[in-house]
């Protein structure tokens, strides 16, 4: 709020009169901008409201107006002092201690006790500056609970006129125009007994309070607010904690009159110019001078320097067996899965080899093998085989060519789901393998030489199966899959111009082969 | 002369307040840093993978070679009529058998240089005659051995973890090896495996990085924990039948 300050120029609060907006208006008081300190109000209120205790004690003499000594042991009765004499009831009865009968309390009450408390006067002044600031908060206001809702004004400011009203009529008439009637009402309707034993103690009923009129001359006013229950009076010069923060707690419905309102500034000063009405008194400086806190949270001037929110989820990474988890082993060693099947592979070929050395020894097979036998067990069989060569088969289109849409580039990349991380890489400029994918996924190992023959060994691959390398034509070592038959039916009967060019049937999707290309070529 | 009036329709965009804006601008902006970043992360991952693979491989080659070799000697001398002497072991495994209680004070101290504070714990020890000494004086307290590959496998793999940060870290991942141990050339489980069964250069390094193994009790039970091996018993050198001894504790 001292941004009012910094800007030199206060906000106008008009004056009220008769329900409508009279020409003069008058200038905040620097008052309504000091800082409002509940904490401070709370703990002076707490201070000031016991000062106006009255003592309350037992008689000093309750309990011991009696001369009783105890009868000591040995008599079968508990030591504690008895009445002397005889010939009443009360005579052997215990007496003194507070567990006894008629005797005198624990800790008597007395009048010495300390019921006034001291409270510094600049505190004091620094809670009163708090609880008119507060009245100046439509906010806090209405969180206290005083209806406000037609008020046309906050701080409300009202022509001098009501400080000579005569009678409670014209008392209520002059609520009623300034719209804080429903406040009044208010206190009506919460008029109740008070709970407990202070009904029995002269506090019997209850009521909320109601606005509290700031005056500065009473001509009359006082005597004609006193019929309106919940509505104060107190005059500028006097004016009190108890009243402006009734319970501790800022935010009282304050109606100032005109006069009142302008003695304010001299009452506690502004910060440039110190109270004149008090001696050597200025108002309390705030501590932060913007308490928009959230505000200066979000100014650049922080935003661009503080550290990211660490979203990191930091879970427990569980330990899993490796060499039960083939998943976990293969994350530690990437090696290991191949080493596993190879080792598989050679087991058979062991067992296989042990087979044809008993089928020798039994007669089944001639002693000698073959080079290709041999061979064949040498090496892994996949390695070894020719790659069969598939004519492709001359196959008539008979039907509609499938036309090859392009995928759309990155113009549009941005309103694609789930592409928009690319977008943002290279804003605007199209990407020329983006139809391919960028892979951010896991990278293939690149295959290693086997150490025998001088080519490739098979690439450890997802399920542990080893794949055979594509030849650079971008054919797997396999058959040509044949178009299915029943797509043909129906269809117009159109055969293409050029029969003799063989198409290679494709329905599976060719990017997995593109990518195997791709690959041998940039080898 | 025909003046076409073109008929804008002035779109109104949604009123979004500033700070909104900011902080969406901002975390796009954040956004392609971090991809940006990632990529280059991946790329490192991807070349770390590459790495270990090949490590391992060569690793497997290495060992097969040395088998081979020893066994290729032994033939050679046997055809030649000659003997072979292996070569002394230069890596031991020794466990802790016994507990904490009323142990002699040098004992202690020398279980304490071996970090074998609990029973059953385990660690790795590089054989020379210090040592070899220090074994000696904790010998009624411990059983060693010279581990084979499986058991120096096995064991990392299954009951290795790392100290970190003074914590009992398990090995989940070859980036935590990578972290502490890159700087020597250790950068996946199998290069530990490998510095360890080689006794290598960095083999304190290693063994120091790894938190002494926590093992079991053996399954089918110890023999007689009182008396050394040799006697029936369990402390003391066993030398290769360690392996066995460990393949039911781990």
């Amino acid at each position: 709020m001292s941004k009012m300050a910094t800007v030199n120029a206060r906000p106008l609060v008009s004056v009220h009169q008769n329900g409508t907006i009279t020409e003069s208006s008058i200038s905040l008081p620097a008052i309504f901008t000091a800082p409002i300190r509940p904490d401070v109000v709370n703990f002076i209120h707490d201070q000031i409201a016991k000062n106006t205790r009255q003592p309350y004690a037992v008689s000093k003499d309750a309990g011991h107006q009696t001369s009783a000594e105890s009868w000591g042991t040995g008599r079968a009765v508990a030591r504690i002092p008895r009445v002397r004499g005889g010939g009443t009831h009360r005579s052997g009865q215990g007496a003194f201690g507070n567990m006894c009968r008629g005797g005198r309390m624990f800790a008597p009450t007395r009048v010495w006790r300390r019921w006034h408390r001291k409270a510094n006067v600049t505190q004091r002044r620094y809670a009163m500056v708090s609880a008119i600031a507060a009245s100046g908060s439509p906010a806090l206001v209405m969180s206290k609970g005083h209806i406000i809702q037609e008020t046309p004004e906050v701080p409300l400011v009202v022509g001098d006129k009501v400080e000579e009203a005569k009678t409670t009529k014209e008392a209520m008439m002059f609520l009623r125009k300034c719209r804080a009637w429903s406040d009044v009402l208010k206190v009506y309707k919460s008029k109740r007994f008070r709970a407990g034993v202070g009904k029995m103690r002269n506090r019997r009923r209850i009521q909320r309070t109601g606005p509290l009129i700031v005056y500065n001359k009473d001509q009359g006013l006082v005597k004609a607010f006193r019929g309106i229950p919940g509505a104060d009076t107190i005059q500028v010069k006097k004016l009190n904690l108890l009243k402006l923060a009734p319970g501790g707690h800022v935010g009282r419905f304050v109606i100032w009159t005109e006069s009142a309102f302008r003695k304010l500034d001299k009452l506690y000063g502004t910060w440039r110019k110190p109270s004149k009405l008090k001696a050597n008194y200025n108002l309390p400086t705030p501590k932060m001078t913007n308490t928009d806190l959230m505000r200066i949270i979000q100014s650049d001037e922080i935003q661009n320097v503080i550290k990211r929110s660490n979203r990191k989820v930091l879970r427990r990474n569980p330990k899993l067996n490796p060499l039960t988890n083939k998943k976990y082993m293969g994350k530690l060693n990437p090696y290991a899965n191949v080493e596993r099947k190879l080792s598989q592979h050679y087991q058979k070929i062991k067992i296989e080899r042990k087979e044809i050395s008993r089928k020798k020894k039994t007669g089944e097979l001639p002693a000698r093998i073959s080079k290709e036998e041999k061979a064949r067990t040498a090496i892994p069989p996949k390695m070894k085989e020719p790659r069969e060569k598939v004519e492709p088969k001359k196959i008539k289109f008979i039907g509609k060519k499938m036309k090859r849409t392009k995928k759309t580039k990155s113009g549009d990349a941005a309103a694609k789901n789930g592409k928009l991380h690319k977008a943002l890489l290279k804003p605007g400029k199209p990407k020329p393998g983006a139809s391919k994918g960028v892979k951010t996924g896991k990278t293939k190992p690149l295959p290693s030489k086997d150490s025998k023959t001088g080519k490739a060994k098979p690439l450890p691959s997802k399920d542990g199966k080893t794949k055979p390398l594509p030849t650079k034509d971008g054919k797997t070592g396999g058959t040509k899959p044949v178009p299915s038959k029943a797509k043909q039916v129906g269809k117009p009967k159109i055969e293409t111009s050029k029969p003799a060019t063989p198409k290679p049937s494709q329905p599976k999707s060719t990017p997995k082969q593109d990518k195997p290309k791709q690959a041998a070529i940039k080898k | 002369i025909y003046i076409y009036f073109s008929v804008v329709k002035k779109v109104r965009l949604p009123s979004v307040p500033a700070t909104l804006l900011k902080r969406r601008k901002k975390a796009i902006d954040q956004k392609r840093k971090d991809l940006k970043k990632f990529a280059k992360v991946l790329k490192s991952r991807g070349v770390k993978r590459t790495e270990t693979f090949r490590k391992a491989e060569k690793y497997i080659k290495e060992y097969r070679l040395k088998e081979n070799q020893e066994i290729r000697l032994k033939r050679n001398a046997k055809k030649k009529g000659a003997v072979v002497v292996p070569g002394e072991a230069r890596l031991a495994f020794v466990i802790r058998i016994r507990g904490i209680n009323q142990v002699h004070p040098k004992v202690r101290k020398v279980l304490q240089l071996f970090r074998l504070l609990q029973i059953n714990n385990g660690v790795f020890v590089k054989l020379n005659k210090a040592t070899i000494m220090m074994l000696r004086i904790a010998e009624p307290y411990i059983s060693w051995g010279y581990p084979n590959l499986k058991t120096v496998k096995d064991l990392v793999y299954k009951r290795g973890f790392a100290k970190v940060n003074k914590q009992r870290v398990p090995l989940v991942s070859n980036t935590l090896i990578s972290k502490y141990l890159g700087r020597r050339g250790i950068i996946c489980m199998e290069d530990i495996v490998h510095e360890i069964f080689t006794v290598g250069r960095h083999f304190t390094s290693v063994t120091n990085f790894l938190w002494p193994f926590q093992l079991n009790n053996p399954t089918g039970g110890w023999r007689k924990k009182t008396n050394h091996f040799v006697e029936g018993g369990d402390f003391g050198n066993r030398e290769n039948q360690i392996n066995c001894l460990l393949r039911r504790m781990i």
